[in-house]
């Protein structure tokens, strides 16, 4: 009978440790939360906002699962924890790639705006070469107006560099370049018609 | 051993009981659960927050709320599970966020409709304004803020090819300020090409030259800025046309000395000069009368700085009509020969800025 008892302590005693001991995954919970604010304050949405939508899409996933566990007589977090630590992994990786993309960004940013200095300078020089005083024509007078123009659009993609957006001051500095060709073309087509 | 049998059966049914907790296969988790997760990513793609917010939040909640069901239905223990009413639960879930995907790429295409007919919209405003530019020779203030249009239109475009649409449409309200500001520069200028009153005053003094030319049997000549033409009239009779070329400020009616404006009134040729600066020239009497008193307004008013004096020297002369007159009248190096040859001093020259009501400028900014 005592071995019984005994039996019956040992499971019951079993049964405490799996339906009370386990506890919320807390730390890792907080810790996940942390490296996707650290991927945010980075530039995440800006320059990985797909993959911190994943992120936090797989960190709701963790917290459901707690949920669930939660709720259990056996409790078990270990789908939970691993999930946590996949999120922060996946999250101090990304923190760490995010100033590559940042800089790659900037430096198409300054690429686009060098090419389009280039475009707009080449435009100016074609310029001085129009015929200047009384005969010069009134569409080169126009073309004046529309380099410096364009001038002002170099200054504004400078602009953007400089407050970090880089995305818009390369849409800016291609659509300067772009349109610098147009007027060079037109330059080209004014010089031939007063030969 | 009674005992050690008792305990055998009672360890035994522990074992079963721990099988069962934990071995037993139970209805599995709908397949509409996972479903929806990806179907709300999709929604977050299409830009659900952006372009349908409210629905979007109601479909996260209803979301939400099958997902809670799902974790409560996921705690009972397995024999007590019963996925049933989470799946249709999400079934309903999936047919609501069907319907808002269906209804974002509606509201998108409705969008990329409309970005795109602003674009032709602002795109033809610049052109058409572009070509009064050049029209009028207005080559400054006008040009620049027409780039800067130009420049934030390919943007809009880049963008929209992008499927950024709000952005593309917070851009293209900021358009109108480019295109106003053109137009403002320009419109001083063409108002007077589209006022009724002041093309009948011209009119009035073009039909006055021709008359002349018949009743005298004289040739006379008029000049219509907006045509960029001279006509030589014989005998009250069109006689010869020739092309012409105007300054900066040619469209403008002179006021001042240096203001490269092209006079407006009725002159006459006062000399001949064979041998000018450019080719040819034939002197006309700016300014006259009327000039003179309107210098003399201006001046009352403030209008003109007290050192600027009213200018003259205003010529009909060869060079070229390509070039940019400081105010005269330019034509080809053979048409003024042949003009020269034919009039003398003393022939009427009338010059005025249109004598039609509906020109390339009255009508073309009726679209403005």
């Amino acid at each position: 009978m005592k071995r019984l008892l005994l039996s019956l302590t040992v499971v019951m005693a079993m049964l405490v440790v799996l339906t009370s001991c386990a506890k919320q995954p807390t730390q890792e919970m907080n810790d996940s939360k942390a490296a996707i604010d650290a991927v945010l304050a980075e530039g995440g949405e800006k320059y990985a906002n797909e993959e911190v939508k994943s992120l936090n899409d797989q960190l709701t996933a963790a917290m459901d699962e707690i949920k669930v566990q939660d709720g259990k007589f056996f409790k078990n977090y270990d789908k939970a924890k691993e999930i946590l630590a996949k999120v922060k992994t996946s999250a101090d990786t990304l923190k760490a790639e995010i100033p590559a993309r940042k800089e790659k960004a900037k430096n198409d940013a300054i690429a686009a705006l060098d090419a389009a200095k280039t475009a707009v300078n080449d435009a100016k020089t074609m310029l001085g070469k129009a015929p200047k005083g009384k005969g010069t024509k009134a569409d080169i007078e126009a073309m004046r107006a529309d380099v410096a123009g364009l001038e002002a659009a170099l200054t504004e993609a400078q602009g953007m560099i400089d407050s970090e957006d880089y995305l818009a001051a390369t849409d800016k500095a291609n659509g300067a370049k772009d349109k610098a060709a147009e007027v060079a073309e037109m330059i080209n087509q004014a010089i031939a018609k007063k030969k | 051993m009674q005992i050690r049998f008792i305990q055998g059966i009672i360890s035994t049914f522990f074992l079963v009981c721990l099988c069962i907790l934990y071995g037993c296969n139970t209805a599995p988790v709908p397949p509409e659960v996972a479903i929806a997760e990806t179907q709300e990513h999709e929604l977050w793609r299409s830009g659900a927050d952006i372009y349908a917010p409210q629905e979007y939040r109601l479909y996260k909640q209803s979301l939400r709320n099958g997902k809670d069901h799902l974790i409560i239905e996921e705690s009972r223990f397995k024999w007590f599970r019963d996925y049933e009413s989470i799946q249709n639960e999400f079934r309903a879930v999936l047919l609501s966020g069907n319907n808002l995907l269906n209804n974002i790429q509606e509201l998108k295409r409705v969008k990329l409709t409309a970005i795109a007919s602003q674009i032709s919209f602002f795109q033809g405003r610049i052109d058409t304004l572009k070509k009064l530019t050049s029209l009028i020779n207005e080559g400054r203030l006008s040009r620049r803020q027409l780039m800067s249009a130009e420049l934030l239109l390919k943007e809009v475009q880049r963008l929209a090819a992008k499927g950024k649409y709000p952005e593309a449409e917070k851009k293209l309200k900021l358009l109108p300020v480019y295109t106003a500001s053109a137009t403002e520069a320009i419109s001083p200028v063409l108002n007077r090409y589209a006022n009724k009153e002041q093309i009948a005053k011209w009119r009035k003094w073009v039909n006055e030259t021709i008359e002349t030319s018949k009743e005298k049997g004289i040739y006379s000549v008029f000049v219509s800025k907006i045509d960029r033409k001279l006509v030589l009239y014989k005998n009250g009779v069109p006689y010869r046309t020739y092309s012409i070329g105007l300054g900066k400020n040619g469209f403008h009616d002179k006021l001042h000395a240096g203001d490269l404006a092209t006079p407006e009134g009725k002159y006459y040729i006062t000399k001949k000069l064979p041998r000018s600066r450019y080719y040819k020239a034939l002197l006309i009497n700016y300014p006259n009368d009327e000039d003179r008193r309107q210098f003399a307004r201006a001046r009352k008013n403030g209008l003109i700085s007290s050192r600027v004096g009213i200018g003259g020297l205003i010529e009909i002369h060869g060079g070229g009509t390509g070039g940019m007159t400081y105010g005269c009248i330019a034509m080809e190096n053979n048409h003024i020969n042949e003009l020269y040859s034919l009039v003398d001093a003393g022939t009427p020259v009338t010059i005025v800025g249109a004598i039609d009501f509906d020109n390339i400028i009255s009508s073309t900014i009726k679209d403005l």
